[in-house]
């Protein structure tokens, strides 16, 4: 189903208008932070582009990434995203299903080979030789490395795909991992959240298909324009923070003042993400503003980073064990050595008294 | 595991643990040691031990007049580092959470603000307090790796702890990681080193108290 | 609730965003008077409160043109009260603002058609036209 025409000419045999693309060009450049008289430029680059081939493989995950990227209605500018790409696979969208299914990946991959985009959603199961997630009658490890092969590169949509996310946390029965462990010898782009950002998703891949390359990456991975910031640096309650005026439980004064959430365990300090400034739900809120702290959920680790409601000020530890031995063990040999002491004394006394 | 999750962890744990550990160590080992009788006969009406350790703590806490103005500057600046470095462990935000996290306790915090200032003043202050030790030819005779090591760990957290609340070098996370491992460190050196006199302190200069209340001049 | 009602202490601040913006916009349109380039500010990337959008659209006033677009979702266009300096907000879901920006321009180029967009439309009206010419078909004639 790959297109071989332009998607300026997709849209004008659409009736879509150039204003369209412009307004979406602008709209892009908005989002990601580009200057806003690139737009133009931008529009036309897009236009003379061909659809881009997209393969959406679906492993350890819970549809939540594909949710949060179609939540929106037609006709809009956030959905016009699904006119630059040719959408060539998706197990949860597609209508088609079983061996039909499976051919519409392979003849895109024959079609395209070299120069589709695989977007992975979910982590990958690697212990047992990956039984644990499968379909199709292959296992996710064999339906990635078969799909990469010939990929011109990869997104790795959610924490899980990014980091291993859920299905990594301890004590990860089923040996998840993310896609760049498997994946090693194609470019691979990571945007995480749980879920991600909707605009950091079809963003990143409009920007693939304006600018044919990939943008500016953190070190973990992740385009600088969506990841750049944290939370904190951006958060509407930063002021409180400065003052550090505090909210010290969920529903005390501070709290409903709209003050910082830092001592309720807020991770916005360091989590990168847009949150702050794209927000949720077609702009609503974001979860700081609807009066919780910052899980960290697009950081590997998040779930195993101490709890969500310890402050980041306070140490993660807590062995009793260890703590409770150190001291025991101080205890008994400084007594060992006074002891000692004592003993060398009576001795020398002892001598003398002889 | 990223460096920020290793210092809140692994880090501060097995810090805090060889901190309690050395502690304990030291005290046991002091306080268990088989003390000498003082066989001297006290001086015609010397007070009770007790009284002379408590006159002598106080005496010793301001300059006797005798040595003059000479050591007016490091005696008031060391107050002022001390003063400072109470100030900004018990009246921040998070280092009253971190301390709440161990102990339960918790108490109201100072703003930021006024953290932000007396960190500066007592970083001056313990900038002040090495140019003196390495400018006087005296101190500098008797100063070894102990004292320099002991400088160096109070310095740090009171350093990276600015760095990080100012997000000044680099980012939050490896800032506060950090910082963290700066207080790892200084919980390691701590009951080893020469920071031991936060405790040693009461003894022995109440144990010189006792010591001159019983023999000496009236004074 | 709503994003102002969360929090409306924060909201309300005005923090002189709107004036340094001013300043920016009247230096970039006295570039354009003298036949410089156009510029653009996307307001959305800037951190503004509520209460700083609302003084810059005040200090901007309305001028003698407004548009209303229908492509893509709702868009609002409106020449302000200086010539050149167009305020454009482009609507996304539910109403909410999905880009805004001020365009220091002649004429936003989102208003010209774009040529192949004429081309196409040309060719779509020179075919009802010939559809129109054809001669009516008898038997349908008959009915009216």
């Amino acid at each position: 189903m790959s297109e071989q025409e332009t998607i300026g000419e997709l849209l004008v045999k659409r009736g879509i208008s150039r204003r369209a693309l412009l307004k979406y060009a602008g709209y892009l450049a908005s989002v990601m932070a580009l200057p806003p008289t690139s737009s133009t430029a931008m529009a036309q680059a897009l236009a003379n582009a061909r659809r881009q081939s997209v393969i959406w493989l679906s492993f350890q995950e819970c549809t939540g990434c594909t949710e949060s990227l179609t939540r929106s209605f037609s006709p809009t500018i956030e959905d016009m995203i699904f006119d630059l790409i040719s959408l060539d696979y998706h197990e949860t969208l597609q209508a088609v299903s079983g061996y039909a299914a499976e051919e519409a990946r392979m003849q895109a991959m024959k079609e395209n080979k070299g120069k589709y985009v695989v977007v992975v959603d979910g982590s990958v199961s690697t212990k047992d030789g990956g039984v644990y997630s499968a379909n199709a009658g292959k296992t996710n490890l064999e339906t990635l490395q078969e799909t990469a092969k010939d990929a011109l590169a990869l997104i790795s949509v959610g924490t899980c795909a990014a980091f291993g996310g859920i299905p990594h946390a301890k004590p990860n029965p089923t040996g998840a991992v993310p896609v760049s462990d498997i994946i090693t010898d194609k470019p691979i782009i990571n945007i995480p959240g749980c879920p991600p950002i909707a605009e950091a998703i079809a963003g990143t891949v409009a920007y693939l298909v304006t600018f044919g390359k990939i943008p500016e990456l953190d070190h973990l991975g992740r385009p600088k324009a969506f990841f750049g910031d944290t939370i904190h640096d951006r958060c509407y309650r930063r002021p409180f923070y400065d003052k550090g005026l505090f909210a010290k439980s969920f529903d005390d004064e501070g709290a409903r003042n709209g003050w910082c959430l830092y001592e309720v365990g807020c991770k916005g300090p360091v989590t990168y993400n847009a949150c702050a400034t794209l927000k949720w739900n077609g702009g609503v809120s974001f979860p700081i503003q609807s009066g919780h702290g910052c899980l960290g959920c697009s950081e590997p680790d998040f779930w195993d980073r101490g709890g969500f409601y310890k402050p980041l000020s306070s140490w993660t530890g807590g062995n009793a064990a260890i703590i409770g031995g150190a001291a025991a063990a101080g205890a008994v040999v400084g007594a060992a050595s006074a002891l000692l002491a004592r003993r060398r004394k009576a001795s020398a006394s002892g001598e003398k008294g002889s | 595991m990223s460096l920020l999750d290793f210092a809140r962890g692994p880090a501060l744990e097995y810090a805090f643990a060889i901190f309690l550990f050395g502690i304990l160590w030291r005290i046991a080992s002091l306080f268990l040691l088989p003390r000498a009788k003082d066989r001297s006969v006290p001086r015609p009406g010397a007070p009770a031990a007790a009284v002379s350790a408590a006159r002598g703590f106080v005496r010793h806490m301001w300059l006797r007049p005798p040595y003059g103005q000479s050591t007016v500057f490091a005696l008031v600046n060391g107050y002022i580092f001390h003063v400072g470095l109470a100030i900004i462990v018990f009246g921040f935000g998070p280092h009253i959470l971190f301390i709440n996290g161990l102990t339960g306790l918790s108490w109201p915090n100072l703003p930021s603000g006024v953290i932000s200032v007396v960190s500066v003043v007592t970083l001056a202050a313990l900038a002040a307090a090495l140019v003196r030790r390495l400018t006087s030819p005296v101190l500098r005779l008797l100063s070894g790796f102990n004292d320099y090591m002991s400088w160096l760990v109070t310095t740090a957290p009171v350093l990276t702890g600015l760095l990080a609340v100012s997000h000044l070098g680099a980012k939050y996370e490896t800032l506060l990681a950090v910082h963290i491992l700066s207080i790892a460190v200084f919980l390691i050196w701590f009951p080893f080193g020469k920071l031991f006199h936060a405790f040693l302190v009461f003894v022995t200069r109440s144990q010189t108290g006792a010591f001159y209340g019983r023999r000496g001049v009236q004074i | 609730m709503t994003a102002d009602g969360a929090t409306p202490t924060l909201y309300d601040i005005s923090t002189g965003m709107a004036m340094s913006l001013m300043q920016e916009i009247a230096e970039r349109l006295g570039i354009l008077a003298e036949g410089g380039e156009p510029h653009a500010i996307d307001l959305l990337g800037i951190p503004m409160s509520k209460r700083d959008r609302d003084e810059l659209e005040a200090m901007l006033g309305r001028g003698e043109v407004e548009v209303t677009l229908d492509v893509a979702g709702a868009s609002r266009l409106w020449e302000t009260q200086y010539s050149g300096v167009w305020w454009i907000r482009h609507f996304g879901e539910g109403e909410r603002v999905a880009s805004e920006r001020i365009e220091i321009v002649p004429v936003p180029e989102i208003l010209s058609a774009h040529r192949l967009d004429m081309a196409a439309a040309a060719r779509r009206l020179s075919d009802e036209l010939a559809q129109a010419n054809e001669p009516i078909p008898q038997e349908e004639s008959a009915h009216v």
